[in-house]
């Protein structure tokens, strides 16, 4: 409290003379303008490999809010492979609940009805396999085959993994955002709901590139015959 | 630095003299050059015209991140990078080149423009996800984002800049917080990934210690290391929080407590700079010396102790909150406890002990400053009784209504020595504070207990009189100090 007044009085120099510009080095911007250029770079590297090397999939899509498909510009999806009822009819799935079970400590047990949850922040991994054939105009999507807590090391041309992480009561795969021009929004909500609200109703799908790691991101969707690419 | 309003005064006394003979215009053009007169009619223009810069960069910034949002769909992928990169390189570089010109508009505008720019940042990084189509935390981007400013503002030892770093990491650290709190983050999870966020936020207040403190020196700044010392205290309490409820029933909590009461308030009176400072850590006599080159923050770190201190006692004054205590809760319990954000409690703690030790080994050797000897012994006391009895009333027996009587007289001593040193010192702020302390207490007693409104009117017009009167008696008081000095 008395101090700053104390070095304020010894120091009366102090006055307008903090000229530390002027002879400033230019490395000083230089070095951390890089260091914030490569923290812009960092994010979206991952993706960038994972678009660059991964394999095209396909996969089963619902809007979170059928209603108002597209809020924002923004719009949030949740695929088949998200809900736990899907994944629990899948073979392995006892297997990943034993493992669950397995990495906690052990003189506390576990609750009695985690024979059906899986604890939230768990990975796995979700093999799917491509369909058998492809004649309609837009894609079929891959079906999943089993899950595994482990990325399986070899896997047959036509299935792959994809590694998800558990919620609680749901599964994310880092696809749950996509991205859409504002200006866009009626003409897609419009191809949505008719796409919806016809007799058969068509799916909507999701193309999605998956790299040998089974990190995945969102390519383009398909509504109906329709293919929107952002 | 000395006030403008001063070297206005010291201007316009020296003309006078001058004027009168006193001093002659060799004199006079001496104290003008040492006080910079010629500067003082332009800094009132010049500072509204940094003001008007800097709102206007922080306009352009929303602008641009409104911009961002609007989602341009038009431009190829490339294209995008490249436009923002170029973008957010060419705002710093002419910031900083206009900036590093000495004094004047263009240092200015290079000074916002460098404002700017770290706003930019952030919208870049908002982008990049959006391209992509990142489905990331929202608090992963704040922190890599301050990161990256308080890099910049480092390496520039801009003040401005490393509040706007300290600020976005806060916010990342709260959404971290506030994500995690919900999903039980005091729980190990077996299949959990390794991220640095999570990291981040479990050591937050170690992490913001090293980040911010050094800063402050560097940047000489007191705001600084007042955010430093909230960033590190508040996390740390933040932390401790989701074990309370965790794997600990409350009755255990008892050492929780202790740490987030009296951790806080031990570390921060015990702070010591002198070593950086005065290049001298055994230095018992902290008079300015030459190798001095900025102030010490010590006085500011025990003001903000004594303030935390205050908030506690009055806390801890109150039979509701001991009765909430002694009330048996026994929540769900996790299966995996999370010791992790405990590391840099105890890491603290340490530190903390080590101050306290060498406070005591220190004061032997002092003669002169009993005064301030006889206060650290008291607050040490304090800060002792503020540990051990929440130790034991949760580990222990339940003591409600003797903790409340000992708070109560403790907060009465604490107000009144915070009083006795404003009077002493002349200085507003402990007076205030004491009194604001005892005044708060008292109404809290009087909106609690049960009688006739008639009896708690009187005495609420009571305590208000009393109030008033010991105020304007103390403001003559210093009135008459600073008249004396």
């Amino acid at each position: 409290m008395t101090q700053s007044s104390q070095s304020s009085s010894t120091n009366p120099t102090f006055v307008g003379q903090r000229s530390l510009s002027g002879r400033i080095p230019s490395w000083r911007l230089w070095v951390p303008l890089l260091f914030q250029t490569s923290v812009i770079l960092a994010a979206p590297a991952v993706p960038f490999y994972t678009v660059m090397t991964g394999k095209s999939i396909v996969l089963q899509t619902v809007p979170v809010d059928p209603y108002d498909f597209l809020r924002g510009y923004s719009q949030t999806l949740s695929y088949d492979i998200s809900s736990l009822d899907t994944l629990r009819r899948l073979p392995g799935w006892k297997q990943l609940l034993k493992q669950q079970a397995g990495g906690k400590s052990i003189n506390v047990p576990p609750p009695a009805p985690s024979s059906e949850y899986l604890v939230s922040g768990t990975r796995f991994y979700v093999i799917l396999e491509a369909p058998a054939s492809n004649k309609s105009s837009s894609p079929k999507p891959w079906k999943p085959v089993r899950v595994s807590s482990d990325r399986p090391a070899y896997l047959p041309d036509n299935q792959i993994a994809l590694k998800g992480k558990s919620t609680g009561n749901s599964i994310e795969y880092g696809l749950e955002t996509y991205y859409m021009p504002e200006n866009r929004r009626d003409e897609i909500n419009n191809d949505i709901s008719q796409a919806r609200g016809g007799k058969q109703r068509q799916p909507i799908v999701m193309e999605v590139k998956v790299d040998t790691l089974g990190r995945a991101v969102p390519i383009s969707f398909w509504v109906s015959d329709r293919n929107y690419r952002f | 630095m000395v006030s403008d309003k001063f070297r206005r005064q010291l201007r316009q006394e020296a003309e006078l003299w001058q004027a009168e003979g006193l001093i002659d215009t060799d004199l006079y053009e001496q104290l003008s050059e040492r006080y910079q007169f010629n500067t003082l009619d332009t800094a009132a223009r010049d500072r509204f015209v940094m003001i008007l810069l800097g709102l206007g960069s922080v306009l352009i910034g929303l602008g641009i991140i409104t911009f961002v949002a609007a989602n341009w769909q038009e431009l190829p992928r490339n294209g995008k990078v490249t436009l923002l990169l170029s973008l957010f390189i060419g705002v710093n570089t002419a910031g900083f080149y206009l900036w590093r010109q000495p004094k004047g508009a263009q240092h200015r505008l290079g000074h916002g423009l460098l404002l700017l720019g770290s706003l930019i940042l952030g919208a870049n990084m908002g982008l990049m996800g959006q391209m992509f189509h990142i489905s990331g935390q929202f608090y992963e981007l704040l922190l890599a984002w301050g990161i990256g400013v308080l890099a910049m503002a480092y390496s520039l030892r801009l003040t401005s800049l490393s509040v706007v770093a300290i600020i976005i990491i806060g916010l990342g650290y709260w959404g971290f917080w506030g994500d995690y709190v919900g999903q039980g983050w005091s729980e190990t999870l077996a299949g959990e990934e390794f991220s640095w966020s999570s990291q981040m936020g479990q050591h937050m207040p170690l992490i913001s210690g090293l980040m911010f403190v050094p800063l402050a020196y560097w940047c000489r700044s007191r705001a600084i290391f007042g955010l430093a010392a909230i960033a590190v205290i508040s996390s740390l309490l933040a932390n401790l929080y989701p074990l309370s409820w965790g794997w600990f029933s409350f009755r255990s909590t008892g050492l929780l407590l202790a740490i987030a009461f009296a951790l806080p308030p031990a570390l921060l009176w015990a702070y010591d700079d002198s070593l950086w400072v005065y290049g001298d850590f055994y230095s018992s006599n902290r008079q300015p010396q030459p190798l001095a080159t900025t102030g010490s923050f010590q006085p500011l770190s025990r003001s903000l102790s004594l303030a935390f201190l205050g908030v506690v006692l009055y806390l801890l004054s109150s039979f509701f909150f001991w009765r909430i205590l002694s009330t048996d809760y026994s929540g769900d319990q996790p299966r995996n406890l999370n010791w992790l954000p405990l590391v840099d409690a105890l890491i603290l703690s340490g530190l903390a002990i080590f101050e306290w030790l060498r406070l005591a080994w220190l004061s032997r050797r002092i003669r002169d400053r009993s005064d301030s000897l006889i206060t650290t012994i008291a607050i040490g006391i304090f800060i002792s009784l503020v540990a051990a009895i929440p130790i034991w009333h949760l580990s222990f027996t339940p003591i409600p209504e003797l903790a409340t009587l000992i708070f109560n007289v403790l907060l009465f001593l604490f107000a009144g020595g915070l009083m006795r040193a404003g009077l002493a010192q002349g200085e507003r702020q402990p007076f205030w504070g004491g009194m604001v302390l005892v005044t708060l207490r008292i109404v809290t007693w009087f909106v609690l207990i049960e009688t006739g409104l008639v009896l708690k009117s009187l005495l609420f017009i009571l305590c208000g009189v009393v109030v008033i009167a010991v105020g304007l008696w103390f403001e003559r008081y210093v009135r008459t100090l600073s008249i004396k000095h």
